[in-house]
């Protein structure tokens, strides 16, 4: 016997990963109980001490921070106000914003189109082998590591000069996260009846509104986790935005806070403003949709 | 469906997803090996050198160290996040208050951006203005060169990657208690099992896909990790700190050597995969006997 995580419907992982009405596992004693909270705080605390650290940091004076590692007095918003004069936030946001919205919605759309056909479409007799095949051809791209695609993606880009735009990482965002998409989106699907689309088909609905209409409003729970995960790759990704971007004025998040070190080199308190700055709303979008993100990435890698 | 499946409707519904995926992904794998047998400095035409790239790289001692860190780092992470994982999942699946907040809080770094984990870590690890040697100071020691030496980086990537990492291994291993069938559990409390006892007759042996798939992804991970190794050390001094993808990054888009940078990928590309095969197929046979 095993617990069959991979096995597990979707519904069934959402709720063994709600935060409401624990099941206890460990029934335990008065004691017990007290030492285990007491271990767990400790635990959390030590996770977020490097948080707080570069928090701490942040509000002092590099020279006090060379002088007095470990005090907290003298304590000075001066570190923040460099950073807003010096680093062009916004426009990493932006940058990122426009990149995470555009791969990810155009991402899911064309991969929710292939897994409809992969296994709602008829293919004609002889051609059932072909419709799984494609499929198959599709799910080898979860055994591609990013890395080996790095510069080949580069000649890519050269060649149909996307250099300069956004597309030259857009692209690349799409073809990475589809394999993901379609594996969820298609097992989704095969399990799903069909039994609606049937109805909806013999009243005479077309391709397209079937699709957006009847279909895709079903698979809401599967679009939003992947729409959560992408998100959070396009936004964290690093790798791809240092071979492909090339202008300045397309700087991400994470290509911006890699230039930190080199820009502030000396002045750590305003290198650490400068993280904290990106840090901050990233920790407050997670702490509003705690709940989403941890099923969302916990259900990917189950699932992957 | 048959109505709604004519070819040009069922060609349209694939064209799009099959098109991005096979020339952004597809045709890069398959160019990386094909240039992996070739000398291309990007410029003069490649040329085909045969097996002449995977011969350098047997001979070539910097490969051979970042491929030692990798696995030093590999051996820690998963010796060390898969049981802590499990045990702080077990911790806070009790009664204590406040658990579901504490477990988004463990949770947190696996939502931070790699580059921006190695920009908070320098400031724990630098030998002189971070927190672990600062601490150690005024308590009158002389803390080790965690990061930038010759020997301990590799240590200090290991635990950046456990911080990052064991939250997240937690939420899943957090997901397969509570699909423990209940009524194993209170069967083995009535017969009279304590915590421990349940925990090690009961709880870890039914638990074992769930270990599995833990450690495939702290496998998988580890050879991905690239950022906090480029923000920690850059791969320095002289590249005994660099790790498989650090090292190939380097070879390839600052040496510009790229036929020996793509043969560099594909040998990470199949290490990762024979590591993570190998582990799935030893549990296998584990499990048998």
């Amino acid at each position: 016997m095993s617990a069959r995580l991979t096995s597990a419907s979707e519904g069934e992982l959402r709720d063994a990963l709600s935060t409401t009405a624990p099941r206890a596992t460990v029934r335990s004693n008065r004691r017990g109980l007290r030492i285990a909270t007491v271990v767990a705080y400790l635990i959390t605390f030590v996770v977020l001490l490097p948080l707080l650290w570069i928090l701490l940091l942040s509000f002092r004076s590099s020279n006090d921070i060379l002088v007095h590692p470990f005090s907290a007095s003298n304590l000075t918003t001066a570190n923040y106000r460099t950073v807003i004069h010096t680093l062009d936030l916004l426009l990493m946001y932006k940058n990122t914003f426009i990149l995470a919205t555009v791969s990810v919605v155009l991402g899911l759309i064309i991969s929710f189109m292939a897994a409809f056909a992969l296994t709602r479409m008829v293919f004609r007799k002889r051609r059932r082998r072909l419709q799984r095949i494609l499929r198959y051809y599709f799910l080898a791209g979860l055994a591609v590591p990013v890395y080996i695609l790095l510069f080949p993606v580069y000649r890519l880009d050269l060649t149909f000069h996307l250099f300069g735009t956004y597309w030259a990482l857009i692209l690349p965002y799409i073809a990475t996260t589809i394999p993901f998409n379609i594996l969820l989106l298609t097992g989704f699907l095969a399990d799903f009846p069909d039994e609606i689309e049937q109805a909806a088909i013999v009243d005479g609905v077309g391709l397209f509104t079937l699709c957006t209409k009847i279909v895709f409003p079903l698979m809401r729970p599967v679009a939003a986790t992947l729409l959560v995960l992408n998100i959070i790759y396009v936004w964290n990704e690093f790798p791809f935005a240092v071979t492909l971007i090339n202008k300045p004025s397309l700087t991400t998040v994470s290509l911006g806070a890699s230039q930190f070190q080199g820009q502030w080199s000396t002045d750590y308190g305003a290198e650490m403003a400068a993280a904290v700055l990106v840090l901050l709303p990233q920790l407050a979008v997670f702490g509003l949709f705690q709940r989403q993100v941890i099923e969302g990435m916990t259900l990917g890698a189950v699932k992957g | 469906m048959t109505w709604l499946s004519r070819r040009w409707q069922v060609v349209l519904m694939l064209a799009p997803a099959l098109l991005v995926y096979s020339v952004y992904l597809i045709y890069p794998v398959i160019y990386s090996v094909f240039y992996s047998f070739s000398d291309y400095n990007g410029v003069a035409k490649p040329k085909y050198v045969g097996g002449a790239n995977y011969r350098t790289m047997w001979h070539d001692t910097v490969f051979w160290s970042s491929l030692r860190n990798t696995m030093v780092i590999l051996g820690i992470a998963v010796l060390v996040i898969v049981p802590l994982a499990f045990m702080i999942a077990v911790l806070l699946s009790s009664d204590i208050k406040g658990a579901g907040v504490l477990r988004a809080l463990i949770f947190a770094p696996a939502i931070v951006a790699p580059i921006l984990i190695g920009l908070i870590w320098v400031f724990i690890l630098d030998p002189h203005v971070g927190l672990i040697n600062g601490f150690l100071a005024s308590l009158g020691f002389t803390g080790p060169q965690w990061i930038g030496g010759t020997s301990l980086t590799p240590l200090s990537v290991a635990m950046v990657y456990i911080w990052q990492t064991v939250g997240f291994v937690l939420t899943i291993f957090y997901a397969g208690l509570r699909m423990l069938p209940r009524d194993v559990m209170e069967a083995s409390e009535l017969d009279g099992a304590t915590k421990w006892q349940q925990l090690r007759y009961v709880t870890v042996p039914m638990m074992q896909e769930t270990f599995g798939i833990c450690t495939v992804l702290v496998i998988t991970g580890v050879f991905k990790i690239f950022e906090l190794v480029y923000v920690l050390t850059g791969g320095g001094p002289i590249h005994l700190s660099d790790v498989l993808v650090s090292y190939m990054y380097y070879v390839t888009f600052q040496l510009q050597n790229y036929g020996y940078g793509m043969s560099l990928a594909v040998v990470i590309c199949g290490l990762g995969a024979v590591v993570s095969l190998g582990y799935l197929v030893l549990r296998q046979r584990g499990q048998r006997t």
